[in-house]
């Protein structure tokens, strides 16, 4: 009996392997090789068309002396710093709300997750639109406040807001399905016994709901952090990078450095500094959100 | 038994699955193969170029009418949207390598130097294609290190653009130096309390800052083109100018113009009194015909009447990996070195040619809209030839030249920051020998 499971265990086991294998092999084949390539490739100076010969630790020292990729290390940490928290308190709510069992609360759902479909591009191009300082929806409508809004867009103070804002419009939406499906797989039973305790609805939220969530949660935040960093189409379409740089990110950098001046080995060394740093920041929030505790 | 045969059909799928990842390499070498043709055969020759809808038709009648004049050369159009990167792919791993590409001229600097384009010195020789016939600056950015790589296929350059009705209503007429301009454009100006209703002159784009520097006597590079040379009084001329406008006259505001396009264009609709654009929006100009009648002249001179404008353009070149570079050479003088075959062109795409016999027809001569152009391109200088140019435009000076519109910068902050980063990146950017 129990040799016959051990046996089946190891058949199991061999046919996993055979089932991962062609997976295995993409990932290694896109993912594994290009990035060892890249690790290569920001030790050379090679530009794609006529050179590729060892530079040591050039492309390095280089990077630590350029002021303007800095520049766009603080702006995107700027945006994460606030948009991370804000994504995740938003999507939360959002998702509160949308657990309630009322009638027509599915199309509050769909259209709550609706600005997710649109593509990043076309979704920026129609806020341009109504961020625009004189013909704008947003301050037309500020305008019946007699507010005169600023040129969001154009303003280095108003610029990171207004990608912030955009960016969490059309992520909000897909982080609050992932917590809907969350809540609901927090067992009943708890909110019961608290309840039969006496516990407030704060407490039940503090001391049940939260907990439950952390595993969500910290796939959620991770993400966001990962895309936070990598911050490129919205503010490639919305800004350009613009005004006096406030707005312009490693990736904006690394793609021109790349692709427009043909200096493949110095934009990968930015990218691979850029996921050095995304790692950090993926490990602090591990730890704050004690990911690899279990959930009681 | 029944396991292995499992086995072995996921085996096959994984072998399958590598195999097609594998089989785009072989058929893009036969195809390769394929291109060498026999003696009687036409040869083929594969023309890329990124225009698509209209400039795609535009392209394809100047291949067809190619095509019907000879029957030893069969060109065909092919569409790359995405061209430079396919280029660099080609020139890298293989692949069949186009024998022209529709260049856009200022990247020659960039390119040229990692020797991917076919010199043509040998062949404007062997055919005694006349150089003083072509515009001189337009073949000089196509030029690197004393060779010539291909031929200019148009020249464009901005000039001033003023709504007609918007200038008689104020009374002014289209200024040619820069006191009358900032007069004009205060006169058409008109605010509704805080809301901006029409802008009297554009003040959009930051990188029109080489064309007032050179009105006002400047070069953007110093003789030796390594370094930035507008940290001076000439450069503080221009951000005078620029700060009297935006901030004493009000004539703009920053941002006026974003995302508004075509249809919603700020001059179509009436919005904007004057601004600095070039050919390319003429067609879409005319398009609204009796709703916008607008005019034309040579950008306003400077303080001490010197005259400004930056000249761009595309032409064709041959790439190195081009099998065959004498044909597509053929093409290239067809096309760019022929009086009737340029205007042809400038025809059909309305847009100015390279060449300047073509030029000397009544189409152009003639028309109030073409004439401030051509006489615009007497002066128009292009842009500084440098691999590093654009990068320090764009992430060097600009960036800067905004934070000094709103106030965030005095005007020689502005200049020194731009001049400290912009050294750097033409350093950083420079040819590596």
């Amino acid at each position: 009996m129990l040799a016959s499971i051990g046996k089946l265990n190891r058949h199991q086991e061999k046919m996993a392997y055979v089932f991962i294998t062609p997976t295995l092999l993409l990932f290694a084949i896109f993912t594994v090789i290009p990035v060892v390539m890249a690790l290569y490739l920001s030790f050379t100076n090679y530009d794609v068309l006529s050179r590729m010969d060892w530079v040591a630790l050039d492309n390095y020292q280089r990077l630590f002396k350029d002021g303007l990729y800095w520049t766009t290390f603080k702006n995107v940490i700027f945006y994460s710093i606030i948009f991370v928290p804000l994504n995740i308190l938003l999507s939360l709510g959002m998702a509160m709300l949308m657990n309630f069992k009322r009638f027509g609360i599915r199309l509050f759902r769909t259209m709550n997750y609706l600005p997710t479909l649109t593509s990043a591009v076309a979704a920026a191009t129609v806020w341009i639109w109504l961020l625009h300082p004189e013909f704008g929806l947003v301050n037309n409508m500020l305008g019946w406040f007699g507010i005169t809004g600023p040129a969001w867009l154009a303003q280095t103070e108003t610029a990171m807001p207004s990608i912030i804002m955009v960016t969490l419009w059309q992520s909000i939406g897909s982080n609050m399905v992932i917590y809907i499906a969350g809540l609901q797989g927090v067992p009943d039973y708890l909110y019961e016994s608290a309840k039969l305790d006496g516990a407030s609805a704060f407490a039940r939220f503090r001391y049940i709901t939260w907990p439950q969530l952390r595993p969500t949660t910290f796939l959620i935040s991770t993400m966001a952090i990962i895309g936070a960093l990598q911050l490129f189409d919205q503010a490639f379409v919305l800004t350009q990078g613009g005004p006096g740089n406030v707005t312009k990110t490693p990736v904006y950098l690394i793609y021109q450095q790349g692709f427009k001046q043909l200096q493949m080995g110095y934009a990968s060394a930015q990218a691979f500094v850029l996921a050095i740093a995304i790692l950090i920041f993926s490990l602090i929030n591990m730890r704050i959100n004690k990911a690899e505790e279990p959930v009681v | 038994m029944k396991k292995w045969a499992f086995m072995m059909l996921t085996a096959l799928m994984m072998v399958s699955l590598l195999a097609g990842c594998g089989s785009k390499g072989t058929d893009s070498n036969t195809a390769a193969k394929g291109g060498v043709s026999s003696s009687d055969e036409p040869v083929e020759l594969a023309f890329w170029g990124d225009w698509a809808g209209e400039g795609q038709k535009q392209f394809e009648t100047m291949v067809d009418a190619f095509n019907k004049s000879q029957d030893k050369i069969r060109v065909k159009y092919v569409l790359q949207q995405d061209m430079i990167t396919k280029f660099m792919t080609t020139a890298t791993s293989g692949g069949e390598a186009p024998d022209l590409v529709f260049w856009d001229r200022w990247r020659t600097s960039l390119y040229a130097p990692k020797n991917v384009f076919h010199p043509i010195d040998e062949f404007m020789e062997q055919d005694q294609i006349n150089k003083d016939d072509f515009y001189g600056e337009a073949l000089k950015e196509l030029s690197y290190d004393g060779k010539l790589y291909g031929l200019p296929l148009t020249v464009d350059a901005r000039a001033l653009f003023y709504n007609k009705k918007i200038l008689d209503e104020a009374g002014v007429t289209p200024p040619t130096n820069w006191d009358e301009l900032e007069q004009a454009a205060t006169k058409t100006t008109k605010w509704n309390g805080s809301k901006l209703e029409v802008a009297g002159f554009s003040l959009a784009d930051n990188g029109l800052f080489n064309m007032y520097l050179q009105q006002a006597g400047g070069q953007m590079l110093d003789e030796t083109e390594t370094k930035t040379n507008f940290n001076n009084e000439k450069g503080l001329e221009v951000l005078d100018f620029w700060d009297l406008l935006l901030n004493k006259d009000k004539v703009y505001k920053i941002g006026f113009e974003q995302g508004l396009g075509e249809g919603t264009d700020a001059f179509v609709t009436g919005k904007l009194a004057m601004q600095y654009t070039g050919p390319w929006m003429l067609s879409t100009y005319k398009k609204y015909g009796k709703d916008l009648d607008f005019g034309i002249v040579t950008p306003p001179v400077g303080p001490n009447g010197d005259k400004g404008s930056v000249m761009g353009g595309l032409g064709l070149v041959i790439p190195e990996g081009s099998k065959h570079q004498k044909e597509a050479w053929e093409f290239m003088k067809w096309w760019a070195a022929n009086k009737d075959n340029a205007l042809l062109w400038a025809k059909t795409s309305l847009n100015i040619p390279g060449f300047k016999p073509a030029i000397e027809d009544p189409f152009f001569q003639e028309d109030p809209l073409w004439k401030p152009f051509l006489d615009t391109l007497e002066f128009a200088k292009i842009r500084a030839q440098h691999p590093g140019y654009s990068v320090m435009e764009d992430d060097g000076l600009i960036p800067n030249l905004e934070l000094f519109q709103q106030n965030k910068l005095s005007k020689e902050e502005a200049l020194a920051k731009s001049q400290q980063r912009g050294d750097q990146l033409l350093q950083d950017n420079a040819v590596v020998k």
